[in-house]
């Protein structure tokens, strides 16, 4: 399951156990949670919480740290252009030039970068612990058509082919001396169309043979097909629902039933 | 039993004037290793693709005659039941592999078919044996070489359980060690499993000894067939057809030019070997008498 692209590394940890629907649930109600809670302290707790099981799912160092220098990025360029534009609030901080920078709006920044940087950490997590194969076959066990599933399958499985083929046609053009990267702006992009037509020749060539292909292997012959591997919920499975449940309904209930400020 | 009979087939893509088959008749017994020999456009291609009823029913054109796979009539059933009776190789490795394991890629196939769960996973371990890719399940099909590549196409077809494998310029992108790794599979298959085998070539290097005939191609039409030692008796005539005979072949015409003694007759580097040993061994008694 190695190639460029696919972030998945193959470890034991529990998070690579994991049902890949209890992950998928899990992405989607943290986010949830992530957008109720408002008070920077609690979007601090949670992403301290979500980069310990980043620290859990044991991902290299190198990809750990590609995926957080994305996230940090981000992260710090939201809390500085907020302010810049949310000028409500009181009291004023300092101004520069006219524009005046508040003391709400820059926690404001914060808080929103906080929460961005737990979303995205998250689906690092995800693509990290799940390999392709299982997101797929997830999809598909949650209601997506075969047709779809496979779809979605074959061009993760095609991505790193086509990259190839890329950087070859590219250096058989630079062979015959084409510059890629001289010229205008025009002209690099009028030099890309030299990439740009053999890469579709060869799709299409691809998916003439790949339609064959999938006719010969019987492809949509019963509308039962069976499958070889399926995914099945384990007993800690649903533990592990539950505990994903409980994290967003406690602070929820908190929040709206009891009217606690978090 | 016959495993495919053709009888007065034509085909002509859409828009086209020349017929790119035109074949009064042809018939490959069960069990046969048949090599076709052709250069391109000779209508090997379109061959193979009659065999599984990809032509002409998902490619279409005009199509006269009848064609028989193992007795059966195919205009009258679908692809996907023909591939439970052939299964077909196509020469690009890459563009017939789609899954993210060899696993998956061998049970796409019977999964189609509804086989179920157990009996997939069983031909699934046979298949990949059978190729040599065992212990390879999840690999991706990305990271194998470009024979295991091949090999795998195969196990995948293989594991529809088919009585006939037609591969179409399978070992296009191989080197010589992957040929005849992916040509001795093949010649395995038909001995062990009595499997029929039709491989499309250009090239007859390599397919003498494991083809019992070779069936010439050119322009849509045979114009020749035959065992392959018949054949290649005149390995200028192959040439002459756009097809590259064996070197050893071509070895051996030349020095029949110029010799007066009986000619030789050797195929690979083995045969020549023991041929001119026993043949300077001969000369050399005679010269001492």
């Amino acid at each position: 399951m190695t190639g460029f692209l696919d972030l998945y590394s193959e470890k034991d940890t529990f998070l690579h156990r994991l049902d890949p629907r209890v992950k998928l649930l899990a992405v989607a109600l943290i986010s949830v949670l992530a957008f109720i809670l408002t008070e920077l302290l609690y979007l601090v707790v949670l992403l301290c919480f979500i980069l310990l099981l980043l620290v859990l799912a044991r991902s290299s160092y190198g990809k750990a740290f590609f995926a957080l220098k994305f996230v940090v990025r981000f992260m710090i360029l939201i809390t500085l252009l907020w302010p810049l534009f949310d000028r409500s609030g009181a009291p004023v901080l300092f101004s520069i030039g006219p524009l005046d920078i508040t003391e709400p709006a820059v926690w404001r920044g914060a808080t929103s970068a906080v929460r961005v940087g737990c979303f995205a950490t998250l689906w690092y997590i995800l693509m990290f612990t799940t390999s392709q194969r299982d997101l797929v076959r997830a999809l598909v066990k949650l209601g997506l058509r075969f047709d779809y599933g496979l779809a979605l399958a074959i061009s993760f499985r095609f991505i790193p082919t086509f990259g190839l083929t890329i950087e070859s046609i590219k250096d058989a053009q630079r062979a015959r001396a084409l510059e890629l990267d001289k010229g205008s702006i025009l002209r690099r992009s009028r030099n890309y169309v030299s990439i740009l037509v053999p890469t579709i020749v060869y799709a299409l060539r691809t998916a003439d043979t790949l339609a064959l292909t999938l006719q010969s292997r019987a492809y949509g012959a019963f509308s039962n097909r069976t499958y070889l591997r399926e995914i099945r919920m384990r007993a800690s499975d649903y533990v592990a629902m539950t505990v994903v449940v409980l994290i967003l309904l406690l602070p929820a209930l908190a929040k709206y039933i009891y009217g606690v400020q978090i | 039993m016959q495993a495919l009979t053709l009888k007065d087939v034509r085909f002509r893509y859409p828009g086209m004037s020349e017929w790119a088959l035109d074949i009064p008749s042809l018939e490959i017994q069960q069990g046969e290793f048949v090599t076709v020999l052709g250069p391109n456009g000779a209508g090997k291609t379109t061959l193979s693709l009659l065999a599984n009823g990809l032509v002409p029913k998902s490619i279409k054109g005009e199509f006269e005659g009848s064609v028989e796979v193992f007795e059966h009539p195919a205009p009258k059933y679908t692809v996907s039941q023909l591939s439970t009776l052939v299964g077909m190789v196509f020469q690009e490795p890459e563009s017939q592999l789609f899954c993210m394991s060899a696993e998956e890629e061998v049970a796409f196939g019977p999964e189609n078919l509804a086989v179920p769960r157990d009996e997939i996973s069983r031909r699934v371990e046979w298949a990949l044996d059978l190729v040599g890719l065992k212990g390879l399940n999840d690999r991706s099909p990305f990271t194998l070489s470009g024979g295991q590549k091949q090999r795998l196409a195969i196990a995948a077809a293989l594991s529809m359980k088919p009585s006939m494998l037609v591969l179409d310029e399978p070992a296009y992108a191989l080197d010589p060690m992957g040929r005849i790794e992916l040509y001795s599979i093949l010649s395995d298959l038909k001995a062990k499993h009595g499997m029929t085998v039709i491989v499309m070539e250009r090239d007859a290097e390599d397919l003498v000894e494991y083809s019992d005939r070779f069936v010439l191609m050119a322009n849509g039409r045979v114009t020749a067939s035959g065992p392959p030692r018949e054949m290649l008796v005149d390995p200028g005539a192959l040439r002459a057809a756009g097809v590259s005979p064996p070197q050893m072949a071509e070895v051996a015409s030349l020095i029949n030019l110029r010799r007066k003694a009986p000619p030789l007759r050797f195929l690979t580097v083995d045969e020549a070997f023991a041929e001119i040993t026993i043949n300077t061994h001969h000369h050399s008694k005679g010269a001492s008498h």
